[in-house]
């Protein structure tokens, strides 16, 4: 346990030296909440939505920045294998798990600094939580556990390519999960194709369980299946992370 | 730490192939507890590929081996904790300063956080890299800097077998004699076991007290630096001509003469254990040939004159000869 937290560590000081890496993330995430907001809030007004857009818009801001922030979990990996460091963890005690896991982790733990500035934005500007308090844990918990599932397969592609741009242009995947959703409108006023894609990506999952707690109050059945859908994307991708870097050096056990 | 009794190397029949080409090819090693051990080789002769699978990082394709009496592929575990590796590319992270990697590497191999402090300062110490700002990140090391603190790095857990693959290629002439003093020292005062590759002859003849010569894979030549000087001859003539064709004719042209030959390319070698001797005749030979001399030296024979007798072609060009030329900043 105390390797994992050590690596960790070393993980997240690392990161916070390229700020550069990380604050267009937050800004572009930032930029979509007051944009989607301005352009798309008279969505409120259509028979059959309730609540507040801002507060159903907000999830997307969020994924948006787990997207990024991501990114910053394969950076790293793809920077330890090109330097050689990669080699050297592996060298010591530590367990492969820790070493694949701890830029994840990190890149998650970055990710909850900028979905607490979001959330302050947002209630800056009038959001109101219908859980209160709680509830905007809730959505914290969720970005850290989709910010998991995306950095383990940021890490997964990073060890798989092993190279910068492979690395980066493989999370561009994560557009049409982002998109191809609920994302703009609720779910029952989507139709078509774009319904069923929506149905099938786990993304939809993880907007309704943090819009339930935001806008209608603790629906466990949607926070559940929220939950249930993070949890098991991240383990999955996070296992693959680890299976590509036992695959990839071709270690002895 | 502890001193396990056993720090010998065995290799037994070892085979690791990539796809159909195969870097290393039924390898057989032993090298006994507390030696220095030169592994010698041209780029891509399989140096690296070796260490990679005694070091754990890559599993073997066949064969056995055994470091500090664990099996390196069903005992990784105690392999690692018995070994120290500064690999040929050393892996440091440039944007962790030389401190920070190594406390960590400390405390990842089980020191406390006042242990790694300690063991940390010492090592810096150690490879004189203690007065470096500590704040200084290592992307802005020199090549050479680099080099000494992935030494430190391999040394925090005082590992009784050491892996140095091609430590010191590409620095210069000081730095070098920095790492083989300490590599010396590891091996006097702690008896640590040295398994050390290097594309440099004479690394290999100071160094090691052991050599193997490997070339596309295969072990060619073994034993002590002078027992294969020895095996090539006493002395070594060189003769330098302007063309592959002329030292062709002079390998014809001296064919009664006493003592062996090799041809390598412009160059013709003679071995001979009267080589002085033996110059004045070779010479009005050549020249009642009229096959015109660029150049003649006599010399004792190297490692050089053994890989080039095992295979029949000289080591990279200029390996030796570029000592200290390639400089990294």
């Amino acid at each position: 346990m105390t390797e994992a937290l050590l690596l960790i560590r070393r993980s997240l000081r690392v990161a916070l030296r390229q700020p550069a890496a990380i604050i267009p993330n937050v800004a572009i995430s930032v930029f979509f909440l007051f944009v989607y907001n301005a352009g798309l809030n008279a969505v409120e007004n259509l028979p059959g939505f309730e609540g507040s857009y801002l507060a159903f818009i907000l999830p997307v801001a969020i994924l948006s920045a787990a997207v990024g922030g991501a990114g910053v979990a394969g950076q790293e990996l793809v920077r330890d294998l090109e330097s050689g460091y990669f080699s050297k963890l592996l060298l010591t005690p530590a367990h492969r798990l820790s070493i694949v896991w701890g830029p994840m982790v990190a890149a998650a733990i970055l990710l909850v600094g900028q979905v607490v500035l979001i959330l302050v934005l947002g209630l800056i500007i009038g959001l109101h939580s219908a859980t209160g308090v709680p509830g905007l844990l809730m959505v914290v918990v969720f970005a850290f556990l989709w910010g998991m599932a995306f950095a383990g397969y940021a890490a997964f592609a990073a060890l798989r390519f092993k190279n910068a741009a492979a690395a980066q242009a493989a999370t561009l995947a994560f557009f049409p999960l982002l998109f191809l959703s609920s994302t703009f409108v609720p779910l029952e006023f989507l139709d078509g194709w774009l319904k069923v894609a929506a149905i099938i990506n786990p993304t939809t999952y993880v907007f309704e369980g943090m819009r339930a707690v935001l806008m209608t109050g603790w629906d466990w059945r949607d926070v559940g299946l929220g939950l249930l859908v993070v949890v098991g994307t991240a383990t999955l991708t996070g296992a693959l992370a680890v299976r590509e870097a036992v695959r990839s050096t071709r270690l002895a056990r | 730490m502890s001193s396990p009794a056993d720090r010998s190397i065995v290799v037994e029949n070892l085979t690791r192939c990539y796809g159909d080409l195969c870097a290393v090819d039924s390898v057989d090693l032993q090298i006994d507890s507390g030696r220095i051990f030169g592994f010698l080789g041209p780029n891509g002769a399989g140096k690296s590929t070796l260490v990679k699978v005694l070091t754990t990082i890559l599993a073997p394709t066949s064969g056995r081996a055994l470091v500090g009496g664990h099996d390196v592929v069903s005992e990784g575990h105690q392999v690692r904790s018995l070994i120290g590796v500064a690999l040929q590319d050393v892996g440091l992270d440039p944007l962790m300063t030389a401190s920070e990697l190594l406390q960590l590497q400390a405390r990842l191999f089980g020191h406390t956080p006042e242990a790694a402090r300690d063991r940390g300062r010492l090592l810096l110490e150690r490879v004189g890299l203690d007065d470096v700002p500590a704040e200084k990140r290592v992307g802005a090391y020199s090549g050479g800097m680099k080099r000494r603190l992935d030494l430190a790095l391999a040394l925090v857990h005082d590992p009784a077998i050491l892996f140095l693959d091609e430590p010191t290629t590409g620095l210069d002439p000081v730095s070098r004699a920095e790492i083989w003093t300490e590599v010396r020292r590891l091996n006097r005062d702690q008896g640590v076991t040295i398994f050390l590759t290097t594309q440099y002859l004479e690394e290999a003849d100071r160094l090691a007290d052991e050599v193997a010569i490997i070339s596309r894979g295969h072990i060619v030549a073994q034993g002590s630096p002078e027992e294969l000087k020895r095996e090539v001859g006493q002395e070594v003539i060189s003769l330098v001509f302007a063309e592959d064709e002329d030292a062709r004719q002079a390998e014809d042209v001296l064919g009664q003469l006493d003592g062996s030959r090799q041809l390598a390319g412009r160059e013709l070698l003679v071995y001979s254990a009267k080589a002085a001797e033996l110059v004045p005749s070779l010479v009005r030979r050549l020249d009642a040939h009229g096959l015109v001399l660029k150049g003649l030296s006599l010399a004792q024979p190297s490692l050089d004159d053994v890989f080039l007798r095992a295979t029949g072609e000289r080591m990279e060009e200029g390996d030796d000869s570029h000592l200290g030329e390639k400089v990294e900043p």
